[in-house]
C-alpha cells in the first residue's frame, strides 16, 4: 500500500513536470513586441516635423556597412514608401562615390529601411562623406537632405590594379569579427567604372591562403574553403581558424583572363 | 567418482554431526565472489564438503578445526576454524591464470606485492609495473612513467583506482593516474593483459585496476617509513596507520607521502635537467559495518604533485592536482536468487598544469621563441554495483556501471616577439564522455578439471563537445556536419581453464572487443605527440577498432618450482592512428589526422620460471617479447619494447635477505619509420643489488639498495627522446612498524 502510495506521488509529479515543461509559459503577446536592433546612430538631421537618423550595427568604417533609416516624428516612427540614396566622398577637387545598394524595407524590422554600402576610403583629411537622401513618405511628402558621416579606417577593405588601371576593391565581408572555429568566409568585389559608377564584379576567381606567422620560425596555414561567385559580387566559402592570434589571408582575384596582383588581409582571430 | 565419494562424505558427515554443524562461506579475496565446488579437505586427501553454488559449506568445527581449502584457479589454504568465523578467503593463483594476472598486497598470502617482486614502499609505482611480465613504460623523465600493456598504452588500455574510471588531464600524457597511488597505499594491482575480464572492466581491453587499501577492523598499528637516495638527492617520508573501535565497527586507515627529487644523472656522468620532482598523496579510508553487517566505505586520495621536471618534453608541469572520492555500501551475503553486493559512487578531479619557462624557448627547435603555458581538467563522476543472480539454477555475476565525464585542455603562445600578439588554442573544450555499461559473468564447471568462465559486456557510449564553436572547427576540418550519436559497443571473452594434474594447468581465452576512439582521438586539438614530432586533431567520425585477442598459457607448479609460458595474438580492424595531413605551407610543424588506417596485430608471449633451492635460495626468471606490426604501412608499431627480461636471486638467512637483479634488453631494430621517428635502440644490461634485514623482530626493517651497480649508460626503447636511464644510485631506507 506503502509503496502504491509512493507510487501514485512519483507518477503525479513526473507527469505535474511534464505538463509545465510542455506549456508555452511565454505571454503569447511577447510575439507582438517590437524586435530590437541593437543599433548605434550614425548621424541625424531634422527636415519639417521629421527627424532622419542613420543607424548601423556599429561605427561606420571602411569596407561593407549595414546601414538603417529610421524616419520619426514627434517621437513615433513612420514607416517610409521608399528612400533613396547617394553616398558622397568630397575630396574638395573632386566627389565620388563608392559601391552601395539603395535601401529596402528591413527584414528585421519593417519600420525601417536598411541597404549595404562599401566605404572605399575613410574621412579624413583627404576628404569627407556625407549621404544624400530623398524619401517619399506614405503621405506622399518627400524628404530630401543629407547626413554628413564619418568613416573610420579599418582592415576589411583593400584594392588592387590591373595593368590598364582598373581599380578593383575587395572588401572582407565576413566574419567580421574572425573567431577560433568554422567561419563563413565572404568577399564583395566591386569594379569602378566612373567616379559616381561602382558595379559589382561578378565573375572573378577568387584564390585565397591563411596563414599565421607563430615567430620563432613557425607558422601554419588551416582549413579553407576557396570563395565562389554566389550574386552582386558576392563571394562566400570558409576558413577554419585552430587558434587565437594574428592571421593574414592573401587573396588573389581573376577577372576575366587577368589575373591580379595579390593584396593581403591582417587582422586578429579571437577565441571563443 | 570423485564426486560420489565427496558428497556420500559430507551425507555420513552431515547425519552424524548435524546439530553441530557451522555454516562457511568461500569467497575470493580479490573480488568477493563465492568460489563453487571448492574441496574442503581434512589432510592432503580426504575430501570431506564440497562449497555449493553459492559459495556455502557446512561442517562440525570440533571434528575439523583445520582444514584445507582446493579451488580450480586458486592457491590452496589451510584454515583453523575458530568461533565467529564466516567467510574464507582464497586468492587466485597468479600463476595459474597468466591472462589476468592478479598481484596481492596482503601479508598473509606469499603473492603479496613485496613477494613478487622483491620491492618495498619506497619503490614508485611505475617503477613497479615497469618489472611485472608483459608490462613496460613510456617514459618522459624520471617521473609519471606510462603504463603498457604488452604493447597497448593510453586508450588501448583501461587505467583505473578500485573500478573507478579516472581520466589524465594532461593532453601531453604527463600524468598516468598510475601516479596518483602510492605502492604502500596498495592492496592489489589487478592486471588483465588479455582484457577477458569484459564483465566488470568493460571493453575488452587490458586493463590496470589499482585497488587501494582500506581501513580494517583491527586494533591501532601504525608504519613509518623514510628513505634517501644518492646521487638525485631523492628523499621519502611515508607514515600510515589503522585504527578502528573495540567491536570493528568503525575503522579507520590514513595515510600520507612526501617525496622529492633533484635532476638524476646517466650513466656517463650527465646530469639530466629537469628531471627533479616534487610529491605529496594522502589517503583517508573510513568503513562502518552496520548492526546488519553490510559496510560502508569512503575512501578519499588527494596527489599534488611540484616541479616535475619532463627532460623529453618541451616543457615542465608546475601543478598536477588530483582529488579522488568515493562512497562504496557493501550489502551483507544473502540466500536471494537475486542480489546485490556493491555500490559504489565516486567522482574525481584532475588538474594538471605546464609551462616552459625554466627552459630555453628561444633555440627550442619545435614552436620555437615562444613561451606555452598549458593547463588540463578532467572532471568524472560515475556508479558501479555488482551482484549475482539465479535463472533456472544458473547462477551468473552481473555488474552495471556508468559515467560522465568533461574534459578541457587549452595551450596559450606567448611570443618573445613583443610584436606578435599573444596565440590561445583550445586543446579540448568542453568534451564530454558518457558510457554505460552491462556486464555478466558466467562460470561452468564442466568437469572437475575443467572451468569454462563466458563473459559479456554491451556498452552505450557517446563523446561530444558542448561547445559549437569547437565543434564547428572539425565540422570545418572534414567539411561535414558534426551529428554524435551513442556507439553500442559489444565486447564478450572465453576462458577455458584445464588442469590435467594438480601440478600442471593449461588455459586458453579469446576475447572480442570494440573500442570508441577517445577523447583525444576524437576531439584533441593540436596536440603535439612527441614519439612521432606531429601535432594532431581528431576525428569525430571514427569508425569503431575492434580487436580479436587469442591467448595460451601452461603452469607447471610444484612447491619449489613453478613454469609458465603465455603466449598471445592480438589483431585490430579499423586501427586508430594519425595519417597525414595535407601540408597546406606550414613552416616548422606538421600535422596529422586520427583515421582508421586498417589493420595491425600484436603477437608476443611471456615467460617466467621460479624456483626455490631449500630454504635460503630462490631464482626467479622473467622474459617477454612483442612482436607488433602495423599492417597497413607494413612497418612495425612504434614504442614496441624488445625482448627483454629480469633474472633475480634470492639469499634468505635468518634476518637478512639479498637480492641480486640482472634487468636486460635485447636491442631493438624494429622500428617505425613511416608513423614515428623513432630509432634503433641498442641493447642493455644493468645490475642491482638489495640488502634487507630485519630489527626488533622484524619491527623495524632497513634496506639498502644499489641500482645500476655497474654504471652503465643506457636509455630504454620507450624513452621518449631517449632520455637516459639513471646511472648507478644507492638508496637506504628504514620502515617501522608497531
Amino acid at each position: 500500500m506503502t509503496f502504491l502510495r509512493w507510487a501514485g506521488t512519483l507518477t503525479a509529479l513526473v507527469v505535474l513536470i511534464f505538463t509545465l515543461s510542455s506549456c508555452d509559459i511565454t505571454n503569447s503577446s511577447d510575439s507582438d513586441s517590437e524586435p530590437e536592433l541593437d543599433l548605434v546612430t550614425i548621424g541625424s538631421v531634422t527636415s519639417g516635423d521629421y527627424t532622419i537618423s542613420l543607424e548601423s550595427d556599429s561605427m561606420l568604417e571602411t569596407g561593407v556597412n549595414q546601414l538603417y533609416w529610421k524616419i520619426e516624428q514627434d517621437g513615433n516612427l513612420i514607416s517610409p514608401g521608399s528612400i533613396t540614396i547617394t553616398p558622397l566622398m568630397d575630396m574638395g577637387d573632386m566627389m565620388h562615390s563608392t559601391p552601395f545598394q539603395q535601401p529596402e524595407v528591413a527584414p528585421e524590422d519593417d519600420r525601417y529601411f536598411s541597404n549595404m554600402a562599401v566605404f572605399i576610403m575613410a574621412s579624413g583629411s583627404m576628404g569627407s562623406w556625407s549621404i544624400g537622401f530623398d524619401i517619399t513618405l506614405p503621405n506622399q511628402e518627400v524628404l530630401i537632405g543629407e547626413i554628413p558621416v564619418e568613416v573610420n579606417s579599418s582592415w576589411r577593405l583593400t584594392s588592387v590594379r590591373d595593368d590598364e588601371d582598373n581599380i578593383y576593391f575587395i572588401t572582407w565581408m565576413h566574419p567580421r569579427q574572425p573567431v577560433t572555429g568554422n567561419n563563413t568566409l565572404a568577399f564583395m568585389v566591386h569594379t569602378r567604372e566612373s567616379m559616381m559608377s561602382f558595379p559589382p564584379v561578378v565573375d572573378a576567381e577568387l584564390e585565397i591562403y591563411p596563414y599565421m606567422d607563430m615567430g620563432g620560425g613557425s607558422g601554419h596555414s588551416t582549413e579553407f574553403t576557396a570563395p565562389d561567385a554566389q550574386e552582386a559580387g558576392y563571394y562566400e566559402g570558409s576558413i577554419n581558424y585552430s587558434m587565437s592570434g594574428t592571421w593574414t589571408t592573401s587573396v588573389s582575384l581573376t577577372a576575366g583572363d587577368v589575373t591580379l596582383p595579390e593584396v593581403m588581409f591582417e587582422y586578429s582571430v579571437q577565441a571563443q | 567418482m570423485k564426486f560420489f565419494i565427496s558428497n556420500l562424505l559430507i551425507l555420513i558427515w552431515a547425519t552424524s554431526a548435524f546439530a553441530q554443524a557451522s555454516t562457511f562461506r568461500v569467497l575470493d579475496r580479490s573480488t568477493g565472489d563465492p568460489i563453487i565446488q571448492a574441496h574442503i579437505k581434512s589432510g592432503e586427501e580426504t575430501v570431506i564438503a564440497t562449497t555449493n553454488t553459492e559459495g556455502y559449506f557446512s561442517i562440525n568445527r570440533d571434528d575439523h578445526p583445520v582444514i584445507i581449502l582446493t579451488a580450480v584457479g586458486y592457491r590452496a589454504r589451510e584454515f583453523v576454524l575458530r568461533p565467529g568465523m564466516e567467510a574464507l578467503y582464497m586468492n587466485p593463483d597468479i600463476y595459474r591464470n597468466e591472462t589476468g594476472l592478479l598481484v596481492l598486497a596482503n601479508r598473509e598470502g606469499e603473492n603479496n606485492v613485496q613477494a613478487y617482486q622483491q620491492q618495498h614502499h619506497a619503490q614508485n609505482m611505475d617503477q613497479f609495473l615497469d618489472k611485472i611480465d608483459g608490462l613496460s613504460t613510456n617514459k618522459r623523465g624520471a617521473f609519471a612513467w606510462e603504463p603498457v600493456i604488452r604493447g597497448q598504452s593510453d586508450q588501448r588500455m583501461n587505467l583505473m583506482i578500485d573500478g573507478m574510471q579516472v581520466f589524465k588531464a594532461c593532453v601531453d600524457k604527463m600524468d598516468p593516474i598510475t601516479s596518483y597511488v602510492e605502492t604502500s597505499n596498495l592492496s592489489e594491482l589487478h592486471i588483465d593483459k588479455s582484457g577477458s575480464d569484459v564483465a566488470s572492466s568493460g571493453g575488452g581491453n587490458s586493463s590496470i585496476n589499482l585497488i587501494t587499501r582500506r581501513a580494517e577492523p583491527e586494533s591501532f598499528s601504525m608504519n613509518v617509513s623514510t628513505g634517501y637516495r644518492l646521487p638525485d638527492n631523492y628523499r621519502t617520508l611515508s607514515i600510515a596507520g589503522n585504527t578502528s573501535d573495540r567491536m570493528g565497527r568503525h575503522a579507520v586507515r590514513f595515510s600520507g607521502s612526501y617525496k622529492k627529487a633533484d635532476d638524476f644523472i646517466s650513466g656517463d656522468g650527465t646530469q639530466i635537467n629537469n628531471s627533479q620532482y616534487e610529491k605529496l598523496n594522502l589517503n583517508v579510508s573510513y568503513r562502518h559495518r552496520l548492526p546488519s553487517n553490510h559496510t560502508l566505505e569512503a575512501n578519499y586520495i588527494t596527489d599534488k604533485a611540484y616541479d616535475v621536471g619532463y627532460p623529453a618534453l618541451l616543457m615542465d608541469a608546475t601543478k598536477a592536482l588530483a582529488d579522488i572520492g568515493q562512497l562504496r555500501f557493501n550489502f551483507a551475503p544473502t540466500e536471494k536468487s537475486w542480489r546485490v553486493e556493491t555500490i559504489q559512487i565516486y567522482a574525481n578531479a584532475i588538474r594538471h598544469t605546464m609551462d616552459d619557462y625554466s627552459r630555453d624557448v628561444e633555440n627550442r627547435s619545435v614552436m620555437g621563441g615562444m613561451h606555452m603555458p598549458m593547463f588540463g581538467e578532467t572532471f568524472t563522476a560515475g556508479a558501479r554495483t555488482n551482484g549475482q543472480a539465479t535463472i533456472s539454477r544458473h547462477s551468473f555475476e552481473w555488474f552495471l556501471d556508468g559515467y560522465f565525464s568533461q574534459a578541457y585542455g587549452d595551450m596559450e603562445m606567448n611570443s618573445l616577439d613583443p610584436d606578435i600578439e599573444d596565440m590561445f588554442i583550445y586543446n579540448l573544450q568542453d568534451v564530454t564522455t558518457w558510457q554505460g555499461n552491462v556486464g555478466l559473468k558466467h562460470r561452468f564447471m564442466i568437469s572437475d578439471d575443467l572451468l569454462l568462465k563466458a563473459e559479456q559486456n554491451v556498452a552505450l557510449k557517446n563523446l561530444d563537445t558542448g561547445s559549437e564553436r569547437f565543434a564547428s572547427f572539425f565540422e570545418g576540418l572534414y567539411n561535414r556536419e558534426l551529428d554524435t550519436r551513442p556507439a553500442l559497443l559489444i565486447s564478450a571473452s572465453g576462458n577455458l581453464l584445464w588442469m590435467p594434474f594438480d601440478d600442471w594447468s593449461f588455459s586458453g581465452s579469446t576475447v572480442y572487443s570494440e573500442r570508441m576512439g577517445n577523447h583525444m582521438e576524437r576531439f584533441g586539438h593540436y596536440i603535439y605527440n612527441y614519439t612521432d614530432g606531429y601535432f594532431y586533431d581528431g576525428n569525430p567520425w571514427l569508425k569503431t577498432e575492434q580487436s580479436f585477442n587469442a591467448d595460451l598459457n601452461t603452469t607447471w607448479e610444484t612447491d619449489s618450482h613453478s613454469i609458465s609460458l603465455s603466449l598471445f595474438h592480438k589483431q585490430y580492424f579499423n586501427y586508430i592512428d594519425g595519417i597525414l595531413a595535407e601540408n597546406t605551407g606550414n613552416t616548422g610543424l606538421e600535422f596529422k589526422r586520427y583515421a582508421n588506417v586498417g589493420d595491425a596485430t600484436i603477437t608476443g608471449g611471456e615467460f617466467r620460471s621460479l624456483n626455490r633451492l631449500g630454504h635460503l635460495l630462490s631464482i626467479e626468471n622473467r622474459v617477454s617479447y612483442l612482436y607488433a606490426r602495423n599492417q597497413t604501412l607494413d612497418e612495425p608499431l612504434p614504442l614496441i619494447p624488445p625482448l627483454k627480461g629480469f633474472s633475480t636471486l634470492h639469499l634468505h638467512h635468518g634476518e637478512s635477505r639479498l637480492m641480486g637483479e640482472l634487468e636486460w634488453a635485447a636491442a631493438q631494430h624494429r622500428i617505425a619509420q613511416t608513423a614515428s621517428i623513432e630509432d634503433v635502440t641498442g641493447s642493455f644490461a644493468v645490475l642491482n643489488l638489495t640488502w634487507e634485514r630485519d630489527w626488533l623482530n622484524g619491527s623495524l626493517t632497513s634496506i639498502l639498495q644499489a641500482n645500476n651497480l655497474l654504471d652503465h649508460h643506457y636509455h630504454t626503447h620507450t624513452s621518449i627522446g631517449n632520455i637516459p636511464e639513471a646511472g648507478r644510485s644507492v638508496m637506504v631506507s628504514l620502515s617501522y612498524a608497531f
